[in-house]
């Protein structure tokens, strides 16, 4: 202590002043912090160990300094000195741009993502193939045929598309002119998965059915996937079945039925999709045509780095090591058994060891994004077609080395020196919008050297965006941004909601895709739509829940409500139960969601974990009174002057997100004061004016721009240059506020951004 | 050329990766040398009904000299046990064949189904266990005995197809088990898992060298990932090696004719290999229980390979007096006991490890068939043939029971095993207990 204040007194003798009679922030922060904060900022053992960083301004941090800094001596640093020593923090290892520039953050060679191991591997079996087509019609093709002798089809009765296949006939028929003694129908046409994982299939009957998916050995009965072939009693019998999927692909679908001399009649095909639960297949995800197989690699991988907030490539352990090659096994055993389907080859070539060795080159040229040089030709295939008398075997090593090589599975491997070439703008331009390997387009324009000018480069970009890949890709975008998959659990407490249930749950979820969606593939793309429509995809259910007027039936309208209710992704009812309790509202789980994700403020950890006990409160106060209670506390409001503002705004909305005036039989009060960045107080009384503040604030945008670029691109925007993200925020507030010009934009920089200094694979 | 890469192309297919980990590695196999005596069944079924002429001793007694049928087992005569008088009792839905092999080896009804026979209601499946599957969880749930597929069910030629003219193994009530007639996928299952690391280890020394040449060509930082990740690479080789060299194996896997097709044709073929695997499998302690499935109830093969142009149930149906049709019944069947022979040749040949005799003195095949008698479609005097050690009944002999229902042999079966079942299927068929055999 006695050091300190010698120091103290020396330094202030130094005159913390210079020469034109301004303080010197730099030397006040010698003298009155840097004993706890460290001289960089970095933090001290056993004083303050937080290293110095963040996004307030220059205004807040000398608001904050003013009063509260140095501690027990606050009156040390005050007014222009507290300013000078602010702006030094700021600009020197505070602010994003110091923190840019002390720790520049530079383009890293990265590892597939499990995601993008999946959808490539899938993706380079599909450029061999047929590319799916996904079209508008939905439903299945219905065949209906009279039978005689159990399942021997008579006559053919009637064909057509059914919607989905939830059939309780009873003892009726489907049709007129149908047996009643028995009949049998082929369904065929595609399954179009939603999102990657786990899907369970059931087939439920009183009668006989056979399901097909995906099968790579056509559509004959043998290879039934669900087998509920055989029934006992007429009962109502189930048969199950899991199969792992790829969204944003169609897979082969075909369903056989038949009923013979039984009284009653029904037929079910439900499922589970990730996140879902138990329902027919709804209409949305059939389409009538069929659709060539997808190869899907299932096997578990262990999760991907999220240390910085976004999945991305980063870490290479034991269980990922082992899961690429075992997966790569299962691929390879999956691709030799049916080389028929896969290959593109016929009979013939398959047979011959030149077509085989060809067809090896061609994989592993894929597979590595760029053509083979010499010395790879002969490591990859060559060597092993000239040692293996059998070319089955040799294309068999070929491909499992291939599969399991670094040149595969870090793309960044495929990229040449200096200006990228067309190969490495196709490499980037395929892992960036769509996690996978170059299409069959993308492949000709790098084989002909037509990715090379701006002009070329954003064309492709264009045409790729359209594909469905990109829609998938942004899709994730949103569950990751909005948080949709954080809670799997999202029951309320019954006797409170009544009629909110695990269905209503899964057609939220769906509202707010619809919405989303809408959004963005719209003509305007507009990112203030998301936050300002006032529209609410409903189904009947959600309709007489949320008490709108009431579309028909199960498909989803677009309705817009009475009053001023809604704002966009912020009054989502699916949001706003997401960031609720199962009784009660959480103006902090939905503050520090909006404040975060959407108003682009920086929050740091509370510095005390304070659980929220709702029974330790008066009963008769009302959620923001009980809110306002619990973190009055100074260290609180550092962050909740930001977070509640935010949370007591939508207070309008109960936990399941429904409209409300009164809270605990109370009038709500919806008006505060929120603390800008820049410390400017700003009255806000509904989630609108919270809409609007976001829609015109530029670290909204930035971070909505930041978010977009770390997912598609999974490297730090800082990377790209220290001036990249204000770029690309003039460009987005020039076209509109158009998200998918921002897509356009920041893929464009991605794929031509020239990496310095750095010796690649590929030379 | 093909015939080598269908060699090479099965010796390389592995088994889903799925079904790993590897690591982990087999259990292994010459660990249980020495430990309790192996007991193991065999029960194998062929078609359509037997002529009971050509397949019945004459008189119970001591076996004396066979009839044509059995003549392939000649060899054999003082280690095979005849069981006539012997009837599936099984009544309720289901025709004669739908029953007469789904009641086979479960003794029990088939519950009311969709499945329309040729007379009698629909059915569904058998309403229980199948004696196989009865033991083989039996042994299972003794870790003496305890086996990595405990049972393994194998099919020659029998069509893909689901319904209860097709299986007569089950899992339990309403759960049929589906034979394996594709004799390189009963190979994978068996030995796909250790190709697949073979073909592993061999391949990540040139996967290390490829990650060792890339990581020397990019910068400093980049390169630790590279490094990490070859180091994996090298542990996960050196991994493989150990496992594989405690995993060798007591009898090498089979070198199957890699050429064969799985069409009528060659169903000699098959019928081969897959009585080559069965050994294979059971001499290295992968299953004690094993099932052979031939064809299927109305199995429709034409033997072309014994100059049998028309199809088997086709020809079961013609009548006694039809001397070309009789002949060539007789020679379906005389078949079908050479392939036995075959099989029982082949245990025969190899010595019981740890114990004195062959593996076919600890093993007991029975041969049966979903029918007494083609032309009849009756359900009495089933043919059971029993031939091995296993069950240490007293053999050389041929029984009439007088019209017994088969339940209680099924029972016999289990209580050889040390599992003393009280019934088995139907209650009323097995209230009088086991036959006493031994």
């Amino acid at each position: 202590m006695r050091a300190s204040f010698f120091l103290l007194l020396l330094v202030t003798c130094l005159l913390p002043w210079n020469a034109i009679g301004q303080p010197d922030g730099r030397k006040i922060y010698a003298v009155h912090c840097a004993s706890c904060h460290g001289p960089k900022g970095e933090g001290v053992a056993d004083e303050y160990e937080k290293p110095l960083w963040g996004n307030k301004s220059v205004d807040s941090l000398t608001r904050y300094i003013h009063k509260s800094m140095p501690e027990e001596k606050e009156d040390a640093v005050v007014d222009e000195d507290a300013r000078a020593v602010a702006r030094y923090i700021h600009d020197t290892f505070y602010g994003p741009a110091a923190q840019a520039r002390n720790r520049p953050q530079r383009i890293e060679l990265l590892r597939l993502t499990n995601n993008q191991y999946r959808q490539s591997a899938a993706d380079l079996i599909e450029s061999f193939k047929r590319p799916q087509t996904i079209t508008a019609k939905r439903g299945l093709r219905g065949r209906y045929f009279n039978v005689e002798k159990m399942n021997k089809e008579k006559e053919s009765v009637l064909e057509r598309i059914d919607p989905a296949i939830d059939f309780d006939w009873g003892t009726g028929v489907p049709a007129d002119k149908i047996n009643q003694e028995g009949f049998s129908i082929r369904w065929a046409g595609s399954l179009l998965a939603p999102h990657t994982g786990l899907y369970q299939f059931r087939v439920k009957t009183h009668n006989s059915a056979l399901f097909l998916l995906n099968s790579f050995r056509g559509d004959d009965e043998k290879n039934a996937f669900i087998d509920a072939y055989v029934n006992s009693r007429n009962n109502l019998h189930e048969k199950t079945g899991r199969m792992f999927l790829l969204g944003g692909r169609g897979y082969p679908l075909y369903l056989r039925y038949f009923t013979y001399k039984e009284k009653v009649a029904s037929l079910r095909l439900e499922w589970k999709p990730p996140h879902g639960i138990w329902e027919p297949i709804p209409n949305e995800y059939l389409m009538p045509e069929v659709v060539d197989t997808v190869t899907v690699v299932g096997a578990p991988f262990p999760p991907d780095d999220r240390s910085r907030g976004y999945e991305r490539g980063a870490g290479v352990s034991k269980e990922w090591q082992e899961a690429t090659t075992y997966a790569a096994v299962d691929l390879v055993n999956h691709l030799i058994t049916y080389l028929n389907i896969v290959s593109g080859l016929n009979e013939k070539q398959r047979k011959d060891p030149a077509a085989l060795r060809r067809y090896a080159h061609e994989f592993a040229s894929r597979a590595f994004r760029r053509p083979l040089n010499p010395e790879q030709k002969r490591t990859f295939v060559d060597s092993r077609f000239d040692q293996q008398s059998d070319p089955h075997v040799a294309l068999r090593h070929s491909m499992l080395l291939v599969l399991t090589s670094p040149r595969f599975l870090y793309p960044g491997l495929a990229e040449n020196k200096g200006r990228p070439d067309s190969y490495t703008v196709a490499s980037r331009l395929a892992l960036t919008l769509w996690d996978g390997l170059p299409d069959k387009q993308l492949l000709q324009a790098a084989k002909t050297d037509k990715l090379r000018t701006p002009e070329q480069i954003s064309a492709q970009i264009r045409r790729m965006v359209q594909n469905r890949k990109t829609r998938r890709k942004m899709q994730g975008f949103f569950r990751h941004w909005l948080a949709m998959d954080e809670r799997e659990d999202l029951r309320k407490d019954p006797e409170l909601y009544p009629g909110f249930d695990n269905r209503l749950m899964i057609d939220l979820r769906r509202s707010l895709e619809r919405f989303v969606d809408e959004v963005v593939w719209s003509e305007s793309s507009d990112y203030r739509q998301l936050l300002l429509d006032n529209h609410l995809f409903l189904n009947q259910r959600l309709a007489s829940y949320y008490q709108a007027d009431s579309p028909p039936g199960s498909e989803f309208q677009k309705v817009a409500l009475p009053g001023d209710q809604r704002s966009g992704i912020l009054t989502h009812p699916f949001l706003l139960s997401l960031n609720s309790y199962h009784d009660n509202t959480s103006p902090i789980h939905r503050g520090v969601f909006l404040s975060r994700q959407v108003l682009g403020r920086l929050l740091k950890p509370p510095p005390e974990a304070v659980a929220f006990k709702n029974e330790e409160f008066d009963p008769s106060l009302t959620m923001r009174e009980k809110v306002t209670e619990l973190t009055k506390a100074d260290s609180c409001m550092q962050c909740h002057r930001v977070i509640n503002p935010v949370g007591f705004s939508l207070e309008n909305f109960d936990a399941t997100g429904r409209y409300r005036s009164r809270d605990n039989e109370r009038p709500i009060n919806t008006v505060s004061n929120y603390t800008s960045e820049d410390e400017e107080k700003i009255r806000i009384s509904s989630a609108r004016d919270l809409a609007n503040l976001a829609a015109g604030s530029r670290t909204a945008h930035r971070a909505f721009i930041t978010h977009l670029f770390h997912h598609f691109t999974k490297q730090s925007i800082d990377a790209y240059g220290p001036g990249t993200l204000e770029s690309l925020r003039a460009k987005f507030t020039e076209s509109g506020y158009n998200i998918r010009s921002l897509l356009v934009e920041l893929t464009a920089l991605a794929a031509s951004h020239q990496v310095e200094g750095k010796p690649l694979a590929a030379q | 050329m093909m015939i080598q890469n269908r060699r090479n192309f099965l010796r390389e297919l592995g088994l889903s990766a799925a079904a790993l980990p590897f690591v982990a590695g087999l259990p292994s196999l010459q660990a249980a040398d020495a430990v309790a005596r192996r007991q193991r069944l065999i029960i194998i079924f062929s078609p359509n009904g037997t002529l009971p002429p050509h397949f019945w001793q004459d008189e119970p007694g001591p076996l004396g000299e066979l009839k044509a049928i059995l003549q392939p087992l000649a060899e054999f005569k003082d280690r095979m046990l005849m069981l006539k008088g012997l009837h599936n009792r099984i009544r309720g839905d289901g025709d004669q064949h739908q029953r007469g092999i789904s009641c086979l080896l479960t003794g029990i009804e088939l519950l009311p189904g969709n499945i329309q026979g040729g007379s009698h209601n629909p059915a569904g499946w058998a309403d229980g266990i199948s004696i196989d599957q009865e033991i083989s969880t039996f042994l299972q749930g003794n870790p003496e005995t305890r086996t990595r597929f405990g049972s393994l069910e194998f099919g020659v030629a029998v069509p893909d197809r689901a319904d209860n003219w097709t299986r007569m193994v089950y899992s339990g009530a309403n759960k049929p088990v589906a034979p394996i007639d594709d004799p390189y996928q009963m190979l994978n299952k068996l030995y796909g898992q250790r190709k697949d690391q073979a073909t592993l280890a061999g391949l990540l020394d040139d996967v290390r060298e490829d990650l060792r040449k890339v990581s020397s060509r990019i910068s400093k930082e980049d390169r630790q990932r590279l490094k990490d990740h070859l180091e994996l690479v090298r542990s996960m080789e050196s991994e493989l090696t150990r496992s594989g060299e405690k995993n060798e194996l007591v009898h090498p896997e089979p070198d199957l004719d890699p050429n064969i097709e799985l069409v009528n044709d060659n169903t000699p073929q098959v019928s081969r290999m897959q009585i080559d695997l069965l050994v294979n499998s059971l001499a290295n302690d992968m299953c004690r229980v094993g099932t052979l499935q031939y064809m299927r109830s109305v199995g429709q093969a034409r033997m072309r390979w014994l100059e049998v142009e028309e199809g088997h149930h086709h020809l079961s149906h013609k009548p006694i007096k039809d001397k070309e049709s009789q002949d060539k019944l007789l020679r379906i069947n005389q078949w079908f006991a050479g392939e036995i022979a075959y099989l029982a040749r082949k245990l025969d040949s190899i010595p019981e490890p740890g114990t004195e005799g062959s593996m076919l003195d600890h093993t007991t095949i029975m041969w049966t068939n979903e029918l007494g008698e083609g032309s009849s479609h009756t359900h009495s005097n089933i043919p059971f043939l029993l031939l091995g050690g296993g069950s240490g009944f007293k053999m050389g002999l041929s029984h009439d029971y007088g019209g017994q229902p088969h339940n209680r042999l099924l029972m016999s079966l289990a209580h050889s095993f040390g599992h003393r079942v009280k019934h088995f299927g139907n209650q009323e068929q097995s209230k009088d207990g086991a036959l006493e055999l031994a």
